[in-house]
């Protein structure tokens, strides 16, 4: 091992998955070995029995598809709003000294806490969950977007103007296509987070869903289901993000020729 | 026909941080005419890259003006094409759509500025690479396609800021002939800003020696070399003449930038 050398995609898809391996052995060890107690956590064994009965008896696939859709519902609402208004930001100094100190301040504001709040307001349905999602990604995507438009480089908007570009063509030819990558990316990488936020709001006031399942299994002191939802987000976050980066990849060739 | 003015033109930078003004270029004047090749030689910090800003509308002169054919000049537009030192072809577009990106501002149909975009890729000898992104091409092929962009917009006058500044020697020596070749055969008004001083004589018809700190006009000379210019003029006798002259010229300046550095 030297600093900064580089794997083969083999090798780097070999000691990934060697650590699942190790991390598994190690929880087996402690579970079927009898050092943790079955009370406090279940052995492996037993969370693939729990789960093959909440996909089968429970109708599991159902909450997970609720949370996936709330997850991916309230996301969009998030990005639809903050996408537009960071790029106004980014490239209109005015709008970001309006806008600016607010949303800083707005981003530090834990969507969680605000769950009594919106339940209060929006009652425990459908547009709750989503306002949580929302709440938790919109202010932290229109500030990302807003620093990575800023930050494109003056030659190339200079360059532009030269070969006779108007404002509109700035923004429409220069600022969106060379930011677009980071803007994909600060979406892939919100993303991420609205899926604990997600799982917070169905801890509280739901009756479906992922977390759902999750505190009626914690009444059951069933932890082989906990953690078999903990996993199933863990996958389909892996699987989301898999999908984001092959998606991003194909959308800018030019990022990678 | 063409005909750039600069009248008394100067520039000063506002104090910041409690450092005085800087003066960045004295009152200036300079006439460029019809198909005149005027290259800009002087040492770094001497204002001749604030002076091509200037022209180009990036930058507002302090005080005097910039006319071009008797319009004065207020802002960036397609009438002056630029080719900057730094590499900037837009990374998200290919060879031929950054070469047409000037003419699609214009509103240009996509079949003839296609057509357009592939005579100046022929013209700068980057056919075959049509379809490549900028990350894919030498530092050289970079600015070719710069200067096939600058030029599709056919401006009346072409600025370019130490171009081939970042190439290495051969491969700077070959853009020398490449630019002049378009020149010799298209008769473009050019200015031409630069460092080196062979190149200043090579490309020019005239070269305009600018002082240090503040930057000012020192100097004008008429290079009355015939054309078609080839590399092996370099070594003619009244090349190197006109090197010598203008090595003492520089020399002088580069001191006075060393002392106060």
């Amino acid at each position: 091992m030297r600093p900064l050398d580089p794997v083969t995609s083999r090798q780097r898809a070999a000691y990934g998955l060697a650590f699942f391996v190790l991390f598994v052995a190690l929880w087996s060890w402690a579970t079927f070995g009898g050092h943790v107690s079955k009370t406090f956590l279940a052995n492996p064994l037993t969370m693939v029995q729990e789960g093959v009965e909440l996909l089968t008896k429970h109708g599991f696939l159902f909450d997970i598809g609720m949370t996936i859709w709330r997850v991916v519902g309230g996301f969009a609402l998030a990005a639809v709003i903050a996408v537009p208004l960071g790029v106004l930001m980014g490239a209109y100094k005015p709008v970001e000294a309006f806008l600016e100190p607010f949303v800083s301040f707005a981003r530090y504001l834990p969507a969680s806490a605000f769950i009594p709040l919106l339940i209060l307001w929006a009652g425990i349905g459908e547009l709750q969950k989503l306002l949580v999602i929302f709440i938790g990604s919109v202010f932290q995507v229109i500030l990302m977007v807003a620093v990575t438009v800023g930050a494109t480089r003056r030659d190339l908007v200079e360059a532009a103007y030269t070969l006779g570009a108007s404002d509109r063509g700035i923004i429409r030819r220069v600022l969106l296509p060379s930011s677009a990558p980071e803007i994909a990316e600060i979406l892939r990488l919100v993303l991420g987070w609205a899926w604990t936020y997600v799982i917070v709001a169905e801890l509280i006031g739901s009756s479906s869903g992922i977390g759902h399942m999750i505190t009626d299994s914690q009444a059951l002191l069933n932890t082989g289901q906990i953690i078999f939802g903990i996993i199933v987000i863990g996958l389909i976050g892996l699987i989301s993000d898999f999908l984001f980066k092959a998606f991003n990849a194909w959308l800018f060739p030019w990022k990678l020729a | 026909m063409t005909m750039l003015k600069i009248e008394q033109v100067s520039r000063t930078f506002p104090a910041r941080h409690g450092n005085a003004p800087t003066k960045a270029l004295e009152p200036t004047d300079l006439v460029i005419g019809n198909n005149d090749f005027v290259t800009i030689l002087g040492p770094s910090g001497c204002g001749k890259s604030t002076l091509l800003r200037i022209v180009a509308g990036l930058d507002r002169p302090t005080g005097g003006r910039v006319t071009l054919d008797g319009r004065e000049v207020t802002g960036p537009g397609a009438d002056r094409g630029m080719v900057f030192q730094s590499y900037t072809l837009f990374p998200w577009l290919t060879v031929r759509e950054n070469i047409a990106f000037g003419p699609r501002e214009r509103g240009v149909a996509q079949d003839e500025r296609n057509k357009i975009a592939d005579a100046f890729i022929r013209q700068v000898g980057l056919s075959g690479f049509e379809n490549h992104w900028p990350k894919q091409l030498s530092g050289g092929m970079q600015q070719r396609t710069a200067i096939a962009r600058a030029l599709a917009n056919d401006p009346k006058i072409l600025l370019l800021d130490e171009p081939f500044g970042a190439l290495d020697n051969q491969t700077r020596a070959l853009m020398q002939e490449m630019l002049l070749g378009i020149w010799e055969r298209d008769q473009k008004t050019v200015l031409f800003v630069t460092h080196d001083i062979e190149e200043a004589i090579f490309l020019g018809s005239r070269v305009i020696v600018m002082s240090a700190r503040p930057g000012r006009i020192k100097a004008e000379i008429h290079v009355d070399l015939p054309h078609p210019r080839s590399y092996k003029i370099k070594t003619t006798p009244e090349f190197v003449q006109l090197k010598e002259r203008l090595v003492e010229e520089i020399r002088t300046e580069a001191l006075k930038v060393a002392e106060h550095a």
